[in-house]
C-alpha cells in the first residue's frame, strides 16, 4: 500500500513530457508534507534507533557460530524509515585471510554484486545499510572495524551502522546485539588522518567517544511470531490445575534455564586477554614516548641553532658586518611528525571492553552462588 | 522437538521388482535449523501477489545413518500456471555457488514449498531436484504457514518414490518422514530473545535485548514459581487432600534431597572470594583505562 502511494507521489513530482520543439523548463513539485517522512531522498531524518528482523538475528548467530575463529562478518540490508533503520536481511561475506591481495578484494566485490542482484530478483531489499561483525568477549575495537566503517560512511546514507554480536555471551544464554556508528568528532579527526595529541584534545576523543551506541530492538513479524507461538505454547490439560502431578509440558520449545549455570569457563580466557591487551598497550605507550623524546630532541637542536644564529647576527651587527641570513631551520633539521595515537586509543577501548565482560560474569556469578547457597538452607 | 504428528508411513519400503533404488541411504529423518525456517517464512511474506506458493532450495549436510540436517535455505524464482511450471535453474545455480563460497560444507539436500498441496508440479520439481542431489534422494519440505483456515502451521518432510506401472517423472508418491526442529545453545538463546515478550497473535512484536542480570532475574523468578507449585503439591499430599504419586515423590527426593553442606562449606568460600576478586579487578582495570585516556587529553603546559 505504501509502495503505490509513494510511486504516485514520485510520478506527480516528475516533469510532464513536452512534445513542443522547444522544451520548456521542467516543473518540479515539492513532495507533499504528508509524504515527507516516507520519501526521504536526501537522508535528512537522522537515525535514532535500529530495528533488526528476527531472520537477521538467527542468520548472524548461525554464521558467527560456524565461522572459524571470530572472523564472522557480513553485510546488512534494509531501509531506513522515519528515523528507524530497519534491517530486513543480511548475508555473510566469505572469509578472506589476506587483505592485501588485490584478487581477493575483487572477488569479494563480485560476490557482493551477484548476491545483491539475486536478492533483488526475489523482491528482497537490496540496499546495503551497514555491516555486522561477530566477536568474542568484547574485543571489537580494532583497526579493520574503524576502517570499514569510515569507508562506508561515504557510500551509505547516514553512514553505516555496525552491529556487533558477542558469541561468548550468546553461548552463555544471553543473545547480545549492539548497534554502533562513528561519532562526528571521530569522523572529523579521521578525515584529516591526524591523531596527534593536539588533535585529540581538540576533538575530546577518548576511546568511549569513537563509537556511539544506537538503541536496538528486535522485530518478529506476525507470521513468524504466530509460527513460533504454535511451536512453543505449552498445552496444559485442564486437570492439571488441581493436581500438579498430571501436568505435563508438551511444548516444542521448552523454556531453557541455561542461564542458571555457573558459567566460569570463560573467565581465565578473559583474564588472559586483558593481560595481553595491557601488554600491547604498554609497548605502544613505550613507542609513543620514544618518538616524543626524539621530537623533543630535534626541536631542541633546531632551537639551539636558531639561537646561535641570532647571537652571531647580533655580534656581527655590533661589529659592523652584514648579518648572515637566517637559514630555514626546517631544511637542516628534520623534525619527525607527531605520532598517531589511534592505536593506543583502540587498545584502551579493548581493555575497557574486556573489563566490562569480566564484570558482568562476576556479578551474575555472585548472584547464582548465593542462590545455590540458599538451597542448603543456611 | 517433532514438528508434526508421527506417521507410520515411514515403514513403507518399496521392494517392487523393477524398482531401481538409488545408491546411498534413503533419508530417514530430517532436522531443521531455525534459520532455514525463518528464511522460508520471510520469502513467503515477500512473494508477488500473483504467486500462491513459493519454492526454494534447501542446503545442509547429510550424515551416515540417513539423517539429513537442513541448515539454511534460499528462494528460487519460479512461475506456476495451469499448464506448466518453470523453475529458474540459472538463478538456483548462482545462489548455490555464492552460498558454497561462504560455507563449503553445505550441499543441496532438497527443496521446500509453502502450502501443503502435493500435485504433479511438485512431482516434476522433485524430479529436478533429485537430479541435482544425485546420487542421494531429495527431501521435500512442505511448510504450512497456517494462514489459510483449517490448516495448522507446521512443517512436514517427504521423500519421493516412484509409483505406477511405468515410472514416469510426473508420478511419484511422497512418503512422509519424521522431521524435527533442532538448535544449538547459541541459537537457543537467540530464540529466547525472540520469544521473550508475549506474542499477541496477528501482530508484530518488539523485544529489546536485555542485560545478563535481567535474564537471570527472569529465570530465577520462573524457578521460584515452579518451587511454589511443588510446595503447594507437597503440602496438599501431606495434609491428605491428594493422594501422592510415588513416582513424583521419589523424583522430588532425588532432586531436592541430598544436602550439599559439606561440599559447599569448603569450596564455596574460596569460590566466593575468587568471584569478588575478579569483580574488583575488572573495576580497577576499567577505571585505569578511563584515567589513562583522560590523561592523554591533558595538555602539557
Amino acid at each position: 500500500m505504501a509502495a503505490t502511494s509513494m510511486a504516485a507521489a514520485l510520478a506527480a513530482s516528475l516533469p510532464a513530457p513536452q512534445a513542443a520543439p522547444t522544451p520548456s523548463a521542467p516543473t518540479y513539485e515539492a513532495i507533499p508534507a504528508s509524504m515527507a517522512k516516507v520519501i526521504d531522498i536526501e537522508a535528512e531524518i537522522p537515525i535514532t534507533s535500529v530495528q533488526l528482523d528476527a531472520m537477521v538475528v538467527s542468520k548472524i548467530i548461525k554464521h558467527a557460530k560456524e565461522a572459524p575463529g571470530s572472523s564472522a562478518h557480513g553485510l546488512l540490508l534494509g531501509l531506513d524509515l522515519d528515523g528507524t533503520l530497519e534491517v530486513s536481511n543480511s548475508f555473510p561475506l566469505p572469509h578472506h585471510s589476506n587483505d592485501e591481495d588485490d584478487k581477493s578484494v575483487k572477488s569479494v566485490a563480485r560476490y557482493q554484486g551477484s548476491m545483491l542482484r539475486s536478492l533483488k530478483e526475489v523482491q528482497a531489499d537490496d540496499s546495503v545499510v551497514g555491516f555486522y561483525q561477530g566477536m568474542t568477549l568484547g574485543s571489537f575495537f580494532n583497526q579493520t572495524l574503524v576502517d570499514t566503517q569510515a569507508i562506508h560512511q561515504e557510500k551509505l546514507r547516514h553512514g553505516g551502522i555496525v552491529i556487533v554480536h558477542d558469541i561468548s555471551q550468546t553461548a552463555r544464554g544471553n543473545a547480545s546485539f549492539r548497534a554502533f556508528r562513528l561519532t562526528r568528532a571521530f569522523l572529523d579527526a579521521y578525515k584529516k588522518s591526524n591523531f596527534s595529541t593536539t588533535s585529540l584534545i581538540d576533538h575530546r576523543l577518548t576511546f568511549s567517544t569513537i563509537l556511539e551506541e544506537v538503541p536496538l530492538k528486535i522485530r518478529t513479524n506476525a507470521l513468524v511470531s504466530s509460527f513460533l507461538g504454535t511451536l512453543s505454547e505449552a498445552s496444559v490439560p485442564p486437570a492439571a490445575q488441581t493436581n500438579p502431578a498430571l501436568a505435563t509440558s508438551s511444548a516444542a520449545i521448552p523454556p531453557s534455564f541455561a542461564g542458571l549455570n555457573l558459567g566460569t569457563a570463560n573467565t581465565p580466557r578473559n583474564l588472559e586477554l586483558v593481560v595481553e591487551a595491557l601488554d600491547n598497550y604498554k609497548t605502544e605507550e613505550g613507542n609513543l614516548a620514544y618518538l616524543q623524546r626524539q621530537i623533543a630532541r630535534e626541536k631542541a637542536k633546531a632551537d639551539a641553532y636558531v639561537q646561535k644564529r641570532k647571537e652571531e647576527n647580533a655580534s656581527r651587527v655590533a661589529a659592523g658586518l652584514a648579518p648572515l641570513p637566517e637559514e630555514d631551520v626546517s631544511r637542516l633539521f628534520k623534525i619527525p611528525p607527531e605520532p598517531s595515537r589511534l592505536e593506543s586509543l583502540l587498545l584502551l577501548g579493548r581493555i575497557d571492553a574486556y573489563g566490562k565482560s569480566l564484570e558482568e560474569t562476576a556479578s551474575t556469578g555472585l548472584v547464582k552462588m548465593y542462590a545455590a547457597k540458599g538451597n542448603t538452607g543456611n | 522437538m517433532p514438528l508434526g504428528p508421527p506417521s507410520s508411513a515411514i515403514y513403507l519400503q518399496n521392494v517392487a521388482p523393477g524398482f531401481t533404488s538409488t545408491p546411498g541411504r534413503t533419508p530417514t529423518s530430517v532436522t531443521v535449523h531455525p534459520v532455514a525456517l525463518f528464511s522460508i517464512l520471510d520469502h513467503y511474506l515477500r512473494r508477488n501477489d500473483a504467486q500462491d506458493r513459493v519454492i526454494g532450495t534447501l542446503l545442509g549436510t547429510r550424515s551416515e545413518n540417513g539423517e539429513v540436517e537442513v541448515r539454511s535455505a534460499f528462494a528460487v524464482l519460479h512461475s506456476e500456471t495451469a499448464e506448466q511450471v518453470a523453475v529458474d535453474m540459472e538463478y538456483h545455480r548462482t545462489m548455490y555457488e555464492l552460498h558454497h563460497k561462504v560455507n563449503p560444507k553445505e550441499v543441496i539436500v532438497g527443496w521446500y514449498s509453502t502450502g501443503s498441496n502435493l500435485n504433479t508440479y511438485s512431482a516434476l520439481i522433485q524430479n529436478f531436484y533429485s537430479q541435482e542431489t544425485a546420487p542421494h534422494q531429495a527431501i521435500h519440505l512442505a511448510v504450512n504457514t497456517g494462514i489459510e483456515k483449517g490448516q495448522q502451521a507446521g512443517v512436514k518432510a517427504f521423500v519421493g518414490s516412484p509409483v505406477g506401472v511405468n515410472p514416469k517423472p510426473e508420478n511419484c508418491v511422497f512418503v512422509p518422514i519424521p522431521c524435527e526442529l533442532r538448535f544449538s545453545d547459541a541459537e537457543r538463546s537467540g530464540l529466547d530473545l525472540l520469544t521473550s515478550s508475549p506474542a499477541t497473535p496477528g501482530s508484530a512484536t518488539f523485544t529489546n535485548p536485555a542485560s545478563d542480570l535481567e535474564l537471570l532475574e527472569r529465570s530465577l523468578q520462573q524457578v521460584s514459581d515452579m518451587l511454589d507449585r511443588v510446595l503447594a503439591y507437597v503440602q496438599s499430599v501431606l495434609s491428605g487432600e491428594v493422594k501422592g504419586d510415588a513416582a513424583v515423590g521419589r523424583y522430588l527426593m532425588d532432586a531436592l534431597g541430598p544436602s550439599t553442606e559439606d561440599l559447599e562449606r569448603g569450596e564455596f568460600n574460596s569460590h566466593l572470594q575468587d568471584t569478588l576478586m575478579v569483580s574488583y579487578l575488572a573495576n580497577l582495570v576499567r577505571s585505569q583505562a578511563e584515567v589513562s585516556s583522560r590523561l592523554a587529553l591533558v595538555k602539557a603546559s
